[in-house]
């Protein structure tokens, strides 16, 4: 061997190197790259060295310099070549089947394709941040017993400054808050989302500075950072940087200067946003109270971890710390106890998957859906495959011969099976290319009629990851018929007996494994389909049809929540002066909450024995129970003009009246000590202001805020307690009536932009992600359905041809078609009424965990089951009656003919 | 044969084979080329246009003594063969007989 003096190039190269070279031109070749590695060397460019000889060896892999005694020449690489001309052959002699085997593949692959790219979109939120394995959200539980819990996942705003600096283990912390505000000056002022973020943000968190400031881009109080997108979108085509806008903080407008333009926030980032200010802002919105106090919330915070420090370590401690600094500030009546103030943390990238911690800013997917979606990709796939293996195993009769001869040749066992797997992949690769060029396709359409986002990326590695996943449905749909037809015995072929096929009872419990799928699926579908339509049908106790809601603003000097409330409801008003001159406009109403939301403002209160109680409060006017409809149990509604009512009438919902225990709730009062001066005048009947997901809760509706503010201890997020003004509009085009509330509002409010909602369209919103997956589940259905009909048409062709003469006996004899068709279903039938009796429990038990998540739910009915069994044995005998057709139609002479 | 036209690249390489004489291992080849023609190549070029012109004849090649340097391994020279004698001085003279035919063309046609 060699003498190696100095350094010797890579030895894995040379390796490589001595695999693939001819040895005769083995020796002056490594010779030649040697001697250039040494020369960079002997420059004392070793890198440089190395990295060219490797380059190189690459580069020497050419064909004339391959060995071409063994590795290339054997019988391996020989026979493969032949067996794809040989699989070629096959597949382009059998045309139908092979389009059949093609076209179910394909489809099979298209799905699982759809709903994989869904899936991984799902998973890959936040994952693009270098930094992911170390941030993490805090979040804040209080928990004070009798369940008075308190559970955020937004934090005091004096964590950041407790995390950096009691705990050596945290690098960085920023927090992040979401506003809304008027953007811009004069005519063109439009609502946005402003956010308040720290300024370090960005040395956090991988949202790419591109252009300005890269380094410090928050260093001011008036400096902004904006998305590309919003570059264009206020500045066009010139350069953002050094530009102002106009951002109303206050009660006054601020000047901001661009400092720096950020990429677009990918599609699958639980933060996003456009424009982003210093949270010193913070100072000018929220009072120096918020800035010390411990249970207000609304920024989410964000700690960094220092490389190798754990996150148990801190939170483990947050608490004591946290009521050490607190000192001897009270919750109630003593001091805080410890298990009282929870801090914890949640990774970044956990956020998007885990519905068990609170909702900071971002919307959150449940696992459940993407694990489901997940599970029934694969197996519209696997159903596919089947057709694959059901039809080629049933094929092999025709082949006996091939086999026998080639066994006779000396073909052993594996050289055959290897043989028809090659079959198998070609057909497989082909399915994964056409598939993939038709997803690629079909994602536009496929986003339309679910309503995801999903997109299209590739990168070069995925290329592998498809040839992979090629390969294995090759492996999979191929496996089984090339053990059938390799088993075969040499002299039973040979000598013209009949071989048996395979165990018929694998491929019948295959093709019942294949209905089964399908039929669970039509009945999932049906289901899902059903507690949709219920959940949109269900009488909800109030009117909601074409009515109208517009955000209403409050006078924004005033700090007082009850006086913010007074002044939206006298804005309010001005616009329902100009809007009742329109006849098409009935029902004007205001109220502090609209229909389609889950977050009605929660209070509560120790009651007289010491109970703590809960209960949601809605402020409205007078006319706001009669727009919507909303029935009376007892007592009575809020009357115009009524001084008593205005002050300090109460209004409880059925649900509230049973929570509180009033056996006469009207003419009686809220069973606490502190509320003001108050007095019930009326029960309305329950009805279901927010989703159907939760039970009806305790309602508390007044005109007037006041008392009830006075007697409750705790209050908990949820919408803006500033009143929405809604009307229903009777004309005969809705876009009519936005214009209508688009011309009033600007000459009510010239410097407010205006806005609009639809209260049906927000109730229907509540529903999304069910709706999605709903129709999600309905794609793979349909798509699962065609590809189990493609197998069952594959498979009548097969049996019609195995009893060609039989048929045409049995016509001769006088047999009519529909008896024909009796002997062909027999089979099938038998098959699918195991598949349906299988779907009915399985279908029962998964449905029945999914509906658990809606408190208002259907039963699954038995009918279902009938619908959809009726639907898959439609379908089946369709199928099944097509080459019915066909065979009854041939003339007995022809098939019996031939011999 | 398909070989009785050689490429530019292959003509360079078969020159200097022949200018080198003794000395014509690839990596010398390689020098010769960057030094009287600045042309940057790669070693794998080289070997592989060697490779062609060996297989139509143009060149053989024996292996050198063994040797301390580059790792033991020995060198490769390539020399010339009458057929590559041939179709240099071919090529040479088809490029002669075109070049000597250029003036008297330019001359007519302005």
């Amino acid at each position: 061997m060699s003498e190696v003096h100095e350094i010797s190039p890579p030895k894995w190269a040379s390796r490589f190197l001595k695999w693939y070279c001819d040895p005769r031109l083995l020796e002056d070749l490594e010779g030649d790259l040697y001697e250039i590695h040494q020369k960079y060397v002997d420059q004392d460019r070793k890198s440089k060295a190395k990295w060219t000889y490797v380059w190189l060896v690459f580069r020497s892999f050419r064909l004339s310099a391959l060995k071409r005694n063994q590795k290339f020449k054997n019988s391996f690489f020989a026979m493969t070549k032949n067996n794809f001309k040989i699989a070629m052959r096959v597949l382009w002699r059998d045309k139908f089947n092979s389009s059949i085997n093609l076209l179910g593949l394909t489809i099979g692959i298209a799905c699982f394709l759809l709903l994989g790219l869904y899936v991984k979109q799902e998973l890959s939120y936040d994952q693009f941040h270098l930094k992911k394995d170390r941030i993490f959200r805090s979040w804040l539980k209080e928990d004070y017993g009798e369940g008075r819990i308190f559970f955020n996942s937004q934090t005091p705003l004096r964590f950041e400054e407790m995390f950096e600096s009691n705990f050596p283990e945290v690098e960085k912390t920023v927090q992040y808050i979401e506003l809304n505000r008027l953007v811009g000056r004069g005519e063109n002022r439009l609502n946005e989302k402003v956010t308040l973020i720290s300024h370090d943000f960005f040395e956090v968190f991988d949202f790419p500075l591109i252009d300005g400031d890269t380094q410090n881009p928050l260093e001011g109080k008036d400096n902004l950072v904006i998305s590309q997108a919003f570059a264009k979108k206020y500045f066009g085509d010139r350069d953002p940087i050094g530009q102002t806008l106009g951002i109303q903080i206050n009660n006054e407008i601020s000047d901001f200067t661009i400092s720096a333009v950020f990429a677009d926030i990918p599609y699958e980032s639980s933060i996003q946003f456009d424009m982003g200010i210093s949270a010193e802002n913070g100072r000018d919105i929220y009072s120096e109270r918020t800035y010390t106090a411990w249970f207000n919330v609304s920024p989410e915070t964000y700690i960094l971890l220092k490389e190798n420090a754990s996150i148990t370590s801190i939170s483990e401690k947050a608490e004591d710390v946290a009521l050490g600094l607190m000192g001897d500030t009270s919750y109630g009546d003593g001091p805080m106890q410890k298990g009282q103030y929870n801090i914890g943390f949640q990774p970044l990238t956990d956020i998007h998957l885990n519905p068990d911690i609170p909702l900071g800013y971002a919307p959150v997917s449940n696992p459940q859906y993407v694990f489901i979606l997940a599970a029934i990709g694969i197996l519209v796939l696997i159903i596919a495959c089947i057709n694959y293996t059901t039809l080629s195993a049933g094929q092999s009769l025709k082949r006996s011969k091939e086999v026998g001869m080639r066994k006779v040749l000396g073909a052993v066992r594996g050289t055959l099976i290897y043989q028809y797997l090659s079959e198998s992949m070609v057909l497989a690769l082909f399915a994964m290319l056409i598939g993939t060029i038709a997803t690629f396709l079909l994602i536009p359409t496929f986003n339309l009629l679910t309503g995801t986002e999903i997109f299209f990326q590739f990168e070069w590695w995925h290329a592998l990851v498809y040839l992979g996943i090629g390969l294995l449905i090759g492996l999979m749909a191929g496996s089984y018929p090339a053990l059938v037809i390799s088993g075969f015995k040499t002299i039973n072929i040979l000598r013209g007996g009949n071989q048996s096929t395979g165990k018929l009872t694998a491929r019948k419990g295959l093709v019942i494994l294949q209905f089964l799928v399908t039929v669970f699926l039509i009945s999932t579908t049906l289901i899902m389909k059903q507690q949709m339509q219920f959940l949109q049908n269900k009488d909800l106790g109030y009117d909601y049809e074409a009515v109208i809601s517009t955000r209403l603003n409050a006078n924004p000097e005033l700090r007082r929540t009850s006086e913010r409330i007074t002044s939206g409801f006298a804005n309010g008003e001005l616009l329902k002066t100009k809007l009742e001159k329109y006849p098409e406009i009935t029902k004007i109403a205001m109220g502090s909450h609209m229909f389609g939301t889950s977050g009605w403002i929660n209070l509560a209160f120790n009651d007289d024995k010491g109970d703590f109680r809960r209960f949601r409060l809605l402020i409205v006017d007078a006319a706001y129970l009669n727009a919507f409809e909303i029935k009376m149990k007892e007592g009575r509604k809020f009357e115009f003009e009524n001084g008593l009512d205005q002050r300090q009438s109460v209004i409880l919902n059925q649900t509230a009246a049973d929570y509180f225990g009033l056996e006469n709730p009207v003419g009686s009062k809220l069973p606490g000590p502190d509320f003001g001066e108050h007095q019930i005048i009326g029960v309305t009947e329950d009805f279901h202001y927010s989703s159907l997901h939760s039970d009806i809760e305790p309602l508390v509706i007044v005109m007037n805020p006041v008392p009830i503010f006075e007697g409750i201890s705790d209050a908990d997020g949820g919408d803006s307690l500033i009143p929405k003004l809604v009307f229903t509009y009777t004309g005969p085009n809705l876009l009519e009536a936005t214009e209508i509330l688009k011309r009033e509002w600007e000459a009510t409010f010239p410097n407010e932009s205006w806005n609009y909602e639809f209260i049906d369209e927000r109730i229907k919103a509540q529903y999304e992600s069910e709706a999605r997956m709903n129709k999600l589940i309905g794609v793979a259905t349909v798509l699962s359905i065609v590809i189990a009909s493609l197998g069952l048409l594959g498979l009548t062709m097969l049996v019609i041809n195995s009893k060609v003469k039989e048929i045409g006996i049995r016509k001769v004899m006088g047999a009519s078609p529909s008896s024909l068709f009796k002997l062909l279903a027999k089979g099938f039938s038998i098959q699918l009424i195991i598949a349906i009796v299988l779907s009915v429990p399985i279908t029962i038990w998964l449905m029945d965990k999914w509906l658990a998540n809606f408190a208002y739910r259907i039963d699954i009915s038995i009918g279902l089951f009938f619908v959809s069994s009726l639907i898959s044995i439609i379908v089946a005998f369709l199928v099944i009656s097509y080459h019915t057709v066909r065979a009854t139609k041939v003339n007995p002479v022809e098939s019996l003919r031939s011999e | 044969m398909r070989g009785e036209h050689i490429g530019e690249l292959e003509e360079l390489v078969l020159l200097t084979v022949g200018s080198l004489y003794k000395e014509a291992y690839a990596v010398a080849i390689l020098d010769e080329i960057l030094e009287n023609t600045s042309r940057k190549m790669d070693v794998t070029a080289i070997h592989s246009v060697l490779r062609r012109l060996e297989k139509k004849g143009f060149v053989t090649s024996e292996m050198g003594g063994a040797t301390n340097e580059r790792g033991g391994r020995r060198k490769r020279f390539f020399s010339l063969t009458q057929a590559g004698r041939r179709v240099i001085e071919d090529t040479m003279e088809l490029r002669l007989t075109l070049y000597n035919k250029l003036p008297k063309l330019a001359f007519v046609s302005v």
